[in-house]
């Protein structure tokens, strides 16, 4: 009656997915709250910001349905 | 029934879809847009004019419309019962008259609950009992409705939990300030979902309605016009903003946090894209709700209170019963045709006038979007109480300016020493 691998899967995929994008942008933070030599965490912080951004472009990309066929 | 009367209730089922429309987008604002307000990431009237865009834009996005009203709650089509233009009407009464009662209320409940609420009470008296599946009310509805809270609140509870961990500092400034730009993205992104889910709906509704009249031919996708009016009320309504339903979110759950904010949203996001996209159909409400709250427990002196919670999932589970109730009703008195119509309309017209009427008593206005409790309860007369309120707005706006940058936490004022050693120390 009711799809529990489903709903399963909605659950994890979800966790993962949401914990992955929270603790990348919370890595980029906390690097731009390195202190000292600067750079490499500079660096760091803002591929982690960029991976993010990504991230939303895949969102939006699985909201439009023109991009993958309905 | 004559051709008249058919192009009456037709007409009628449009301007209530259409309205149907907007309060569902004012009922949803909260959804994307409660937690920036809330932290001070957007301003209110931005979050919501952004808010309406995402929504404007998403309803032109996706022109795929359900082939059912009902999504096979009733045996609707082929081999099962008609669902007549009469009983779509009703079935929008029980669910627009729902919604403005839980926004009045404040309390974020689904609207396509109540929608399926209204359609079912009004089959059940139109076309018998035998027209409701209920093992899928059961599947589809019910039980999701536990589900969805419980995995988007592990979600977020988790999600905060690591924000906070990773981006702890002994010493030091922390940057969770900068939680406020990314929550700006990720409620972006549940708005646009929002868009591009709900506004299908009420096409969906107005077509089949067409079709049912003659109007169109079946299978016909919707026409321009219709993708237009229902894209153009669901922003509307979502730039009124739900000033209720977003006090209730944003700070009548639990105190929000940048953090919290940005992690509830992504969990959100990732939620509703996650379970429309891998077959398990969750209400992006009850996701949104269940997420404040575990971004709430992810934080630690984090308190939530139980008693707006309890309020808000009572109302989740009398949703479908409730729209249903009116539903069925509105149906009995249109089964004495077109007069019986004419009667529903009024009655409609007449309680979503009230409900207007008693909100003006108790003004829900964004300079204090995030008082609470305390200024609905308040028995002092209107002057009073306004002046009260905008004082009180400005305090809590220079306040909120003050609290926002959570990096800030060292500084707090005396009323807040308590918090200050669990806080600062682990972090």
């Amino acid at each position: 009656m009711i799809d529990w691998g489903a709903f399963v899967v909605v659950a994890l995929v979800s966790l993962v997915s949401a914990a992955a994008l929270v603790s990348l942008y919370a890595a980029g933070l906390r690097l731009l709250a390195v202190e000292g030599p600067v750079r490499v965490a500079r660096a760091g912080a803002y591929g982690c910001f960029v991976v993010c951004g990504l991230g939303v472009l895949f969102g939006i990309y699985l909201i439009v349905p023109a991009f993958h066929g309905g | 029934m004559t051709a008249v009367d058919l192009t009456v209730i037709v007409v009628l089922v449009i301007v209530l879809a259409v309205f149907f429309d907007f309060t569902n987008g004012f009922h949803d604002t909260a959804n994307a847009m409660a937690t920036p307000i809330a932290t001070g990431a957007l301003r209110p009237r931005v979050a919501v004019t952004v808010a309406a865009l995402l929504n404007l834009v998403g309803a032109f996005l996706s022109t795929e419309v359900a082939k059912t009203i009902s999504g096979g709650i009733i045996r609707e089509g082929p081999g099962g019962v008609e669902i007549t233009p009469t009983m779509i009407f009703a079935g929008l009464i029980g669910a627009v008259i729902w919604n403005m009662i839980t926004w009045l209320r404040g309390l974020p409940s689904s609207s396509s609950h109540a929608l399926f609420g209204g359609l079912i009470g009004a089959a059940l008296v139109g076309a018998g009992t035998g027209s409701v599946d209920f093992g899928v009310v059961l599947s589809k509805v019910v039980l999701p409705a536990f589900l969805a809270p419980l995995v988007a609140g592990l979600v977020a509870f988790t999600a905060t939990r690591l924000a906070y961990r990773i981006t702890r500092r002994p010493v030091g400034k922390n940057q969770r300030g900068g939680f406020r730009v990314g929550q700006m993205f990720t409620s972006s992104l549940v708005a646009l979902a929002h868009g591009t889910n709900d506004a299908q709906k009420t096409m969906g509704v107005i077509t089949l309605a067409l079709i049912a009249g003659g109007f169109l031919d079946t299978g016909a996708s919707p026409p321009f016009w219709v993708i237009l009016v229902c894209a153009l009320a669901i922003a509307l309504g979502t730039y009124t903003g739900g000033w209720r339903i977003i006090q209730t979110m944003g700070g009548g759950l639990t105190d929000i946090k940048a953090t919290q904010g940005f992690s509830a949203e992504a969990s959100t996001a990732a939620t509703v894209l996650a379970s429309s996209h891998l077959g398990f159909a969750l209400s992006t409400t009850q996701v949104s709700s269940g997420s404040i709250i575990g971004a709430g427990l992810g934080r630690r002196g984090g308190v939530i209170q139980w008693g707006t919670a309890s309020k808000i999932v009572i109302a989740w589970f009398i949703t479908l019963p409730a729209a249903g109730l009116v539903g069925a009703a509105c149906e009995l008195i249109a089964r004495a045709g077109t007069i019986g119509l004419v009667i529903d309309a009024l009655l409609g017209a007449g309680v979503i006038v009230a409900i207007f009427v008693a909100s003006r008593r108790k003004p829900a206005e964004q300079s204090n979007a995030l008082e609470v409790d305390v200024a609905m309860n308040s028995v002092l007369t209107r002057q009073e109480r306004r002046a009260r309120a905008k004082k009180r707005g400005d305090e809590m706006l220079a306040e909120r300016r003050r609290m926002s940058d959570e990096s800030s936490l060292f500084e707090m004022g005396a009323d807040d020493a308590v918090d200050v050693p669990a806080e600062g120390g682990s972090r």
